[in-house]
């Protein structure tokens, strides 16, 4: 197959897949859908850190739960419309990843790992324990508004499939532009050698110190969505093992990946459903699948291709 | 005039004194060679000077500026550049890429203007790019741009290591054992090749155990052992020193 051929497969397959809903997809299975788009975005925000930048990060689901909460308690107690509290979730999902990640951004793999499962757990106890009075303790948040776009309430679930998906659009165009730029090669210097990386001048810490904050951020535009979604959200929500979970998908599919981590998202979320009838016993199944892949494709389903780079002229002639 | 000055500068590792107290200078145009046995303290020198480790006391000055304790992508952006002992290149990217890390430092997009594609990036990129391809051409790899740099022999990663040096404009270029693994023919064109950056006005300081190479390209050296200078010199003079040869060759008791 031709690029080509196969740029228009993936452009009549993202036409397709936009179109579910009109072709008559149930609510379940948007419902689904949503729920996979929902964690596309949280493993493609934490892709930059884990994927990019090769930091092991366990904790992602810490600065989402900031980022839902900051909605859901700008929402419910001071009545600020869904949309207006997106920018508030995210500065203050990347302000928090910045106080908690600047004094371990030095640590290394497995430690770094610890710290951050430790920071997940803390965020979780915090929110249980109803901190300053605002987190609504282990119940959680209740009555959070639905969004309005353009003086339509959105309430349907094919309405936050367009609303979650055109939001995992737009991320992937950014993050691809993101990793194609100055700062995208570095993080990649830094997982290759940070040594080397800082060697040739490359401010190591602040790129690794930037790349958590990008993703933090973004987590936490996703929790504005999540929460205004559910209406409802609580501690059991953000949990470690969700942190797991999206661990799980960036592995999977392909450190680095966009392909990789999309079509993780929907092995690792949305597989488990088609397999409801199976009961307890798919978790079984999907762990043994989990198993078998690391032990013979432990660079993932979909590595990330090798970056493609044009030549300037008069170069493009004399290397081509 | 003088562009590297180090005074006094000691270091341990533990209870074991790795430089114990070395001070010398650097002149632009100079091509200064750092010998002396194993052990005697030369990559620690070139450690401390790029930054990598901080030394215990003493003071460096790259051009007016205090290195000591700067962080080392602080010294690579005054204009101090280094190759490593150990090759360290990022093996899995392609050699282009390898030496645009060199560039990043000379390039300004930000994070925001990076994710949003603002004007400005492309053109950056392209020249970066452009420059990055001018440095391949200067070391003779330009035809190797895409291939990843973990797969090039051993001699050519130490050229890419000092392409990728040179993409960072830098005033001095410090390589640690450039001839290491290299054979005969690759040594040669090396020669030339660091005869070739001194004609771009880039002072060097190299660390080598081949004699002769050290020889030929050398105008200045600095012997090392355990710790201390011990000689310095031209290269005819350092040839006659007595306490040279008796460091190299030991005593008869």
């Amino acid at each position: 197959m031709t690029t080509n051929q196969r740029k228009i497969l993936a452009a009549i397959g993202v036409v397709l897949f936009f179109a579910l809903p009109e072709l008559g997809l149930g609510t379940y299975w948007l419902g689904v859908l949503n729920q996979v788009g929902i964690y596309a975005v949280l493993a493609l925000s934490l892709n930059i850190i884990l994927g990019h930048a090769g930091m092991f990060h366990m904790g992602h689901a810490a600065f989402f739960a900031v980022g839902a909460y900051a909605t859901a308690i700008l929402n419910t107690h001071y009545g600020v419309p869904i949309f207006a509290t997106i920018p508030v979730a995210g500065f203050a999902a990347g302000l928090f990843a910045l106080a908690v990640a600047a004094p371990i951004i030095h640590l290394r793999g497995d430690y770094l790992l610890m710290v951050t499962i430790g920071i997940v757990e803390i965020v979780r106890i915090a929110l249980i324990n109803d901190i300053f009075g605002l987190t609504g303790g282990a119940n959680g948040i209740v009555g959070i508004q639905r969004p309005m776009l353009f003086g339509l309430r959105l309430t349907k679930p094919w309405q936050f499939f367009y609303l979650i998906w055109g939001f995992v659009a737009v991320s992937m165009f950014l993050f691809r532009w993101l990793e194609h730029s100055r700062f995208g090669r570095a993080l990649k210097f830094i997982r290759e050698d940070v040594v080397a990386a800082e060697g040739m001048g490359i401010n190591t810490s602040r790129c690794k110190l930037s790349a958590f904050v990008i993703g933090a951020v973004w987590a936490g535009f996703t929790g504005t969505i999540f929460a205004t979604q559910m209406r409802t959200i609580s501690p059991g929500s953000f949990s470690y093992w969700e942190s797991v979970v999206l661990f799980m998908i960036v592995i999977l599919g392909g450190r680095g990946s966009q392909r990789g981590v999309l079509i993780g998202s929907f092995l690792v979320i949305g597989l488990p459903e088609l397999f409801r009838g199976l009961q307890s016993g798919r978790m079984l199944i999907f762990g043994a699948a989990l198993v078998v892949m690391m032990i013979f494709r432990p660079q993932g389903l979909f590595p990330a291709p090798r970056r493609h780079y044009n030549l300037p002229e008069p170069y493009r002639d004399k290397y081509l | 005039m003088i562009l590297l000055s180090i005074s006094s500068l000691t270091k341990s590792f533990g209870g074991l004194v790795a430089v114990g107290g070395v001070s010398f200078e650097v002149t632009q145009g100079d091509v200064l060679g750092l010998i002396g046995p194993n052990g005697a303290g030369k990559t620690t020198v070139f450690n401390l000077v790029t930054g990598i480790t901080p030394p215990d006391s003493g003071d460096i000055f790259f051009a007016q500026r205090r290195l000591a304790r700067l962080k080392p992508h602080k010294v690579v952006e005054l204009g101090l550049a280094r190759t490593f002992q150990t090759i360290r290149l990022f093996p899995h990217m392609s050699v282009l890429e390898n030496v645009l890390s060199g560039r990043h430092c000379r390039m300004r997009t930000g994070i925001v203007a990076s994710m949003l594609s603002l004007p400005g990036k492309a053109l950056e990129e392209r020249n970066a790019i452009a420059r990055a391809m001018e440095e391949l051409e200067f070391v003779g790899l330009a035809d190797r741009w895409r291939a990843p740099a973990g797969g090039l022999s051993y001699g050519d990663q130490r050229l890419l290591e000092i392409a990728r040096a040179l993409a960072t404009d830098p005033r001095m270029v410090v390589l640690d054992e450039p001839a290491g693994g290299m054979n005969d023919q690759e040594t040669v064109e090396l020669r030339s090749l660091i005869r070739r950056i001194k004609k771009r006005g880039i002072t060097i300081m190299l660390i080598e155990h081949d004699m002769g190479f050290v020889m030929r390209v050398c105008n200045k050296l600095v012997v090392l052992e355990n710790g201390l200078v011990i000689a310095r010199g031209t290269p005819e003079e350092i040839q006659k020193d007595q306490r040279v040869i008796e460091a190299y060759l030991g005593v008869d008791d």
